[in-house]
């Protein structure tokens, strides 16, 4: 079932019916969590990636947030309060008495809205936040009175809880705290989460541990150490040793593990996009027969087979079932072999012709893109694979360089918001990440009107017209919304948030 | 004073040809540092302010100058992800490499010169033969395939030594206990290499006349050979332990991913991965301060051991 902004309700009665911290058992004071990408900026606004923003997921309160282990589910969090006044006006109380980490008094409204409004203007030094799409509409935050105060949007904005205010973006710091730390603020951040940073070693660890103060659930575990290991390999026999607790590996790494003692794997669809692109402005790709035709010669399946041990299910379009506008009728094209090579001998290349695909140097990429080569070679197109790494593969696709791509693979993370998944793919996004260079100005249209479409059954019709659009085009050859494999000690019950990819920490505790 | 004077020339004019090849690639090497670094949500705006930021949209000779007349004045720059000073970044896991370096190079040396006399001193016997086959064997498996090797056995199948990391500041023994694999994996090659170098150098040694002449006056088998063989026979796997710190310098990042170490290695490894440019030269040059530092030394002991060099300078 798709998240929304409606099961606000719902959810609080969900996350009530969690055992209450006290009653866990203590088996072990402390976990240690493996991350495969150095922790760089604990900050929301200028967080680096993934890894920096699970910790500030476990070291501030939102308004609201998701509650793990469901489909999205949005519970309230620092606010006692939260009323949709209008289509662009949210207001808010906060529950009184929640208190900042390291003596920095209590929460306010005033520090919401500096942690919000941060988002949309530069600060002092004129930095602008990466994330500002992030709250993209975003007017102010009105200051009603020390714990109340008012969100007010520019336009109505469909994707705000999710996206914004139970994400990391809605996560509230202590302006006070932010202002007197400066740069140390992102290695020393200050907090009102139920875990507090106590020690940032750049390329080894961040150590959180239960925050005195805090005033809700307490966490699991007086401890979790979240451990920077980049290679796979040592992860797995960290997991064997006992140093680790918890990790997310690879699909071929995690099998090993499958049948380890003391260890228990499990399996949780992801909400990433992971597709084959095919630039439709470059010759012989500008001709739908053609991409029609190496969608034919394809063999989705095939490859995932490859490159995830199977373990990925496939996708047919943009939008996964977890999210508002999935298209579950879309189409699943089979291999036909026949039927591609008359396609391209009707576009003039029934000898085939030379291509090259790009993709990043990892073995999940590369494999998928060799079984590729392999399945295009019966239609006479010979493929080089062109492997890259994250520097210069991501900007491939950028400016001119970009007018010179035949096909790739990509991967973009997602978020439980279709405007998220879709943003990439406008006109206005040629030459920046919409590497097809593919173009529709009803499908910009139809993504406008969905961002501002607050009723769910129109936005999810608005949003399966758009995919119909992609899927029109040819363009796009869907792999994969991914898969999280997750590894754990069979005393550790993990807390992984829809996505896979997002963790609250905060909230693993003793099976 | 002739002789460290020039050493001192030649060591600056490296350290400014490394400079110079280092600032080169990171012109030339493709890759967008806005695109690998903040990722698709950054604006245009915010990435082209950020390339800005880490002046690379000035002109070439401008980069150069200010890249140089920054390092001279000991600026690393800042690194534009967290904003930290990269000289913090630097600092923060130099101990660790310096560590693990000098106690691979340590030990590498402890165990490879006593093997190396030992199969000098009986050349052609089982002993010599078993030790060349193990000496090659020794430098020809890569140092992360031993690494994976060791924390197989050791961590996973005994469970005698811990399989992640450095260890907790305030604990110097568990920190010797974590350092003990990662320093095996790195030296395990060069104690086949030095003890091949100095074999083959002893041997050299052991045929000149002053070791006849010693052996005619009846000195003790030992004294000749740890008194009057092993000084000059130390010669030249000394000179090949100055480049080797380079080496080790280099192996040292797959040791240090294998086992989860904080270094330089990873640290440059990193940066290369997003295009982080400052840290990038910030790193890359304090290796080639390192390395350069490690020759020069290598450098002086030489001429402190063999008065000729000091002379010919």
């Amino acid at each position: 079932m798709p998240t929304t902004r409606r099961r606000l309700l719902a959810g609080t009665a969900a996350l009530a019916a969690l055992p209450p911290g006290a009653a866990y058992a203590q088996a072990k004071a402390a976990i240690s969590v493996r991350i495969d990408r150095d922790v760089e900026v604990l900050d929301p606004a200028f967080r680096s990636g993934l890894q920096d923003g699970n910790i500030v997921r476990a070291i501030t309160q939102r308004l609201v947030t998701v509650a793990p282990g469901g489909n999205g589910d949005l519970v309230k969090d620092a606010a006692a309060e939260l009323t949709q006044t209008s289509p662009t006006t949210i207001d808010f109380t906060l529950k009184p008495g929640q208190m900042f980490s390291d003596g920095f008094g209590e929460m306010t409204a005033d520090d919401v809205k500096f942690s919000y409004e941060r988002f949309i203007h530069p600060d002092a030094s004129g930095k602008e936040s990466p994330y500002k799409g992030e709250w993209a509409g975003l007017k102010e935050v009105q200051v009603v009175d020390r714990l109340r105060g008012r969100i007010v949007m520019e336009r109505p904005r469909a994707g705000l809880f999710t996206i914004a205010l139970g994400d990391v973006a809605g996560s509230i710091l202590c302006r006070r705290a932010v202002e007197q730390r400066g740069v140390e603020h992102n290695t020393r951040p200050v907090g009102s989460g139920p875990l507090m940073v106590t020690a940032f070693e750049k390329q080894r660890q961040v150590v959180m541990r239960r925050n005195p103060v805090y005033a809700g659930e307490r966490s699991g575990f007086e401890e979790v150490a979240v451990r920077y290991v980049p290679d796979p390999k040592t992860a797995e026999l960290g997991l064997r040793s006992g140093d680790l607790d918890f990790a997310s590996l690879p699909p071929s790494q995690a099998e090993a593990l499958r049948t380890a003692a003391g260890l228990k794997v499990i399996q949780q669809p992801g909400i990433a996009n992971i597709w084959m692109g095919m630039n439709v402005e470059k010759p012989p790709f500008n001709d739908p027969r053609v991409r029609r035709a190496i969608r034919l010669a394809l063999d989705v399946d095939q490859m995932l087979l490859a490159g995830f041990n199977g373990r990925a299910p496939r996708a047919n379009a943009l939008v996964m079932p977890q999210v508002v506008g999935h298209w579950p009728d879309a189409p699943v094209v089979k291999r036909n072999v026949a039927e591609a090579k008359r396609l391209l001998a009707e576009a003039g290349h029934a000898a085939g012709f030379k291509a090259r695909i790009l993709v990043q140097n990892q073995p999940v990429y590369q494999t998928m893109a060799l079984v590729a080569q392999a399945l295009l070679r019966d239609v006479g197109i010979m493929l080089d694979v062109d492997a890259q790494d994250a520097g210069s593969f991501f900007s491939a696709g950028k400016g001119d360089t970009g007018k010179a791509l035949d096909l790739f693979i990509i991967r973009f993370n997602g978020k439980l918001d279709p405007n998220f998944l879709a943003q990439w793919f406008t006109t206005g996004q040629v030459g920046t990440w919409n590497w097809q260079r593919w173009s529709s100005p009803e499908f910009d249209r139809l993504l406008d009107e969905g961002s501002a479409e607050l009723d769910d059954a129109k936005r999810a019709a608005l949003f399966i017209q758009a995919q119909k659009l992609m899927e029109a085009s040819d363009a796009f050859v869907w792999l994969t919304y991914d898969v999280g494999i997750f590894i754990h000690r069979d005393w550790l019950r993990p807390a992984l948030l829809p996505s896979g990819i997002d963790w609250a920490m905060d909230r693993f505790a003793p099976a | 004073m002739r002789y460290l004077l020039s050493r001192l020339l030649t060591t600056a004019l490296i350290v400014a040809g490394a400079m110079l090849l280092l600032f080169a690639l990171t012109v030339l090497v493709p890759g967008d540092p806005a695109a690998a670094l903040l990722g698709p949500q950054a604006s245009p705006e915010y990435a082209a302010r950020f390339v800005a930021e880490m002046g690379l949209d000035q002109p070439v000779h401008i980069r150069l100058w200010r890249f140089f007349t920054h390092v001279l004045t000991g600026d690393l720059g800042t690194d534009v992800v967290s904003g930290r000073k990269v000289s913090a970044a630097i600092g923060a896991v130099l101990p660790y490499t310096v560590v693990l370096t000098a106690t691979s190079i340590g030990l590498a040396v402890l165990l490879g010169v006593p093997l190396g006399c030992l199969a000098a001193t009986r050349p052609g016997s089982l002993t010599d033969n078993v030790l060349a086959g193990v000496s090659v064997a020794l430098i020809a498996i890569p140092s992360f395939v031993i690494a994976i090797l060791l924390l197989l056995v050791f961590s996973v199948w005994l469970d005698w030594l811990p399989v992640l990391g450095t260890g907790r500041g305030d604990d110097l023994a568990d920190q010797a206990r974590r350092l003990i694999l990662p320093t095996i994996a790195l030296s395990v090659g060069w104690v086949g290499y030095i003890a091949r170098l100095v074999r083959t150098a002893m041997l050299e040694v052991l045929a000149e006349p002053y070791i006849r002449t010693a052996r005619a006056y009846g000195l003790p088998r030992g004294t000749i050979v740890l008194k009057y063989a092993l000084k000059n026979a130390c010669i030249p796997p000394l000179a090949v332990l100055g480049l080797g710190i380079g080496r080790l310098l280099g192996g040292a990042v797959l040791v240090e991913l294998v086992f989860s170490r904080p270094g330089l290695g990873r640290l440059v490894l990193d940066a290369i991965n997003v295009r982080n440019y400052p840290v990038l030269q910030g790193a890359v040059l304090v290796v080639v301060l390192l390395f350069a530092g490690a020759n020069l030394a290598v450098d002086l002991l030489y001429g402190a051991i063999d008065p000729r060099l000091r002379r010919r300078a």
